[in-house]
């Protein structure tokens, strides 16, 4: 672009709010907070340099340990998810009587807040809820269980919520994808006989494969921060507390601010590896100027 | 989309039909619950519908104790404030970082691509002590403060419409004597409003819903629509049926919002994902 005097100034104003508040808010407290994590701080006296203490009561008490197992449940969830994401995304890929019906009805669950999905779901997983009623309606009450008491059942069961609240958006990402590719590439299949079901397998997957492999890196990620459904559930009890639970807990509840910098760092670093292979796999992801 | 066999038909009907069970069925007994009266609601099962479809008791009291017409009205403040100055600072940055060449420009850049990289979750230790410190927790603009900062999102979407928008049309206005703020303002951000909707709707949505930041920013004398709907859950005095009809009040607003732009947020939603 054509330059004059008065450009510097232009860009200086336009880039001055946004960057300061980017530095503030997000660069002064990462960096603070690796600082943080070698420290026992306790948010009022002055930090005190512990080296490796926190991290090392991260890896071995095994208290800490089972907060990262039970993102695993988040990641488990993670595969019925992203498959029944695709396969409403390849049906709703085409025209048809009710599809923004069924376009409507299948993104709900997406625009609802973690306190409805909350309730909806003690309402669903209670002993006299709706899904032991159905059970008991249906002649299975035999499987009829306290599903948020049981120790072994109440992580997979908070867990496999996440399946009906972000399959949504997988399904919006699918589509996206599906609805990026030419229609030409689906008549040339036509024209040489191609079946709908074959032209899913030889056109439709591969062309999407890349988005596919984002989705699950962005379910990892979101795995490692879940936070609000086991906490407005269950408020981290019965040993449904996550790693951002517990850092709301240790900083803010007890005061071990250091101790929650420690889980912070951990968690940063699990998802700047997933980010990082999410971007090495988007080529789409560098738009630049 | 031509060669649809019949059975690919029924099965796609079969599927879909299925799916929406699996996201209403879910929600229905919510609903009963909501117009059920105390006896009722711990006399019969779940899946029984209300005597009464008229029994409106249960949403008076929510209102009534929940405050939560009070938490809708901070809701649209806060919303209303950060998403102005979020798309305000957004559409600003990304018309500069890329329409203009300038040392230093690279780093700005790849400074704003790298925040994908820090969840929120993970700097609040030390984000809630500079905030304490200003003073602000418990008053709104904390939270305000918190939204309205520039994420790489917004900067794809815009420089998505960016790149369609020709250069020349900048710099014959540059010619005619205008300044950049008058471009900025007078040709460029008319022509962004596509962009501009799709942040609206993403961030918009993610900020009604969001709890955490509210949650952790707001916990005496103001408080936003999630929050007052989180107080009531977490008040085991409150009778279950009335803390469902306060539920079912929360999804009112945003179905609302929904039914009148569905054809956008469908479009806006799966635009941000092509971009």
């Amino acid at each position: 672009m054509v330059k004059t005097k008065g450009t510097k100034l232009f860009i200086f104003i336009f880039l001055f709010i946004p960057l300061i508040h980017l530095l503030v808010f997000s660069y002064i407290p990462i960096i603070t907070n690796i600082y943080l994590s070698f420290t026992s701080y306790n948010g009022v006296n002055p930090p005190k340099w512990v080296g490796f203490r926190n991290y090392e009561r991260l890896f071995t008490d095994p208290q800490y340990i089972k907060l990262f197992r039970n993102c695993l449940w988040y990641m488990l969830a993670a595969i019925p998810q992203l498959v029944f994401a695709f396969i409403l995304a390849v049906f709703v890929n085409g025209k048809f009587k009710g599809i923004n019906f069924f376009k409507g009805v299948l993104i709900v669950p997406y625009l609802l807040n973690g306190v409805i999905i909350s309730t909806i779901f003690i309402i669903f997983f209670n002993n006299s809820g709706t899904l032991n009623s159905i059970l008991r309606a249906i002649g299975l009450g035999g499987l009829a269980q306290q599903w948020l008491h049981n120790l072994r059942l109440v992580n997979p069961a908070i867990a496999s919520i996440s399946i009906w609240r972000y399959y949504g958006l997988n399904f919006l990402m699918f589509f996206g994808g599906l609805q990026a590719i030419p229609a030409e590439l689906y008549e040339a299949a036509a024209m040489d006989g191609c079946t709908k079901f074959k032209e899913i397998r030889y056109i439709s997957i591969p062309s999407i494969v890349h988005i596919l492999f984002i989705n699950v890196l962005l379910s990892i990620s979101g795995s490692i921060q879940v936070f609000e459904i086991p906490y407005i559930m269950m408020n981290g009890a019965n040993g449904t507390a996550t790693p951002v639970i517990q850092i709301q807990q240790s900083a803010f509840a007890e005061g071990r601010v250091g101790f929650a910098a420690a889980l912070s760092i951990l968690v940063f670093i699990i998802v700047v590896i997933a980010v990082s292979l999410q971007r090495m796999f988007d080529k789409k992801g560098d738009i630049s100027a | 989309m031509i060669n649809e066999s019949k059975l690919y038909r029924v099965l796609r009907y079969v599927f879909l039909t299925a799916a929406c069970m699996f996201v209403i069925i879910p929600i229905i007994p919510l609903v009963f619950m909501a117009f059920k009266t105390g006896t009722e609601y711990s006399s019969t099962s779940v899946l029984v519908p209300p005597k009464n479809w008229l029994n409106f008791y249960n949403f008076k009291y929510a209102i009534r104790v929940g405050n939560l017409g009070k938490a809708l009205f901070n809701t649209a403040v806060i919303l209303a404030i950060s998403l102005t100055l979020q798309l305000m600072f957004t559409t600003m940055v990304s018309y500069v970082l890329h329409r203009f060449e300038f040392r230093g420009r690279k780093i700005i850049y790849t400074l704003f691509v790298l925040t994908m990289f820090i969840p929120v979750v993970t700097t609040q230790t030390v984000v809630f002590q500079i905030v304490y410190r200003m003073g602000l927790v418990n008053r709104m603009p904390s939270v305000i403060l918190l939204y309205s900062g520039v994420n790489i999102v917004g900067i794809y979407i815009m420089f998505n419409q960016l790149n369609s928008i020709p250069k020349e049309l900048d710099e014959s206005a540059l010619i005619d004597g205008a300044s950049y703020f008058r471009i900025f303002g007078s040709i460029i951000l008319p022509l962004m409003k596509p962009a501009c909707t799709t942040l609206l709707i993403i961030n918009g949505i993610g900020y009604y819903n969001d709890f955490y930041i509210p949650n952790l920013y707001l916990r005496k004398n103001v408080q936003t629509f999630t929050v007052a709907l989180h107080k009531f859950f977490g008040n085991t005095a409150t009778p279950f049926e009335i803390v469902a009809a306060a539920i079912l009040l929360g999804i009112v607003p945003i179905m609302v919002v929904f039914l009148f732009l569905q054809r956008y947020i469908f479009y806006g939603l799966t635009g941000a994902v092509k971009s």
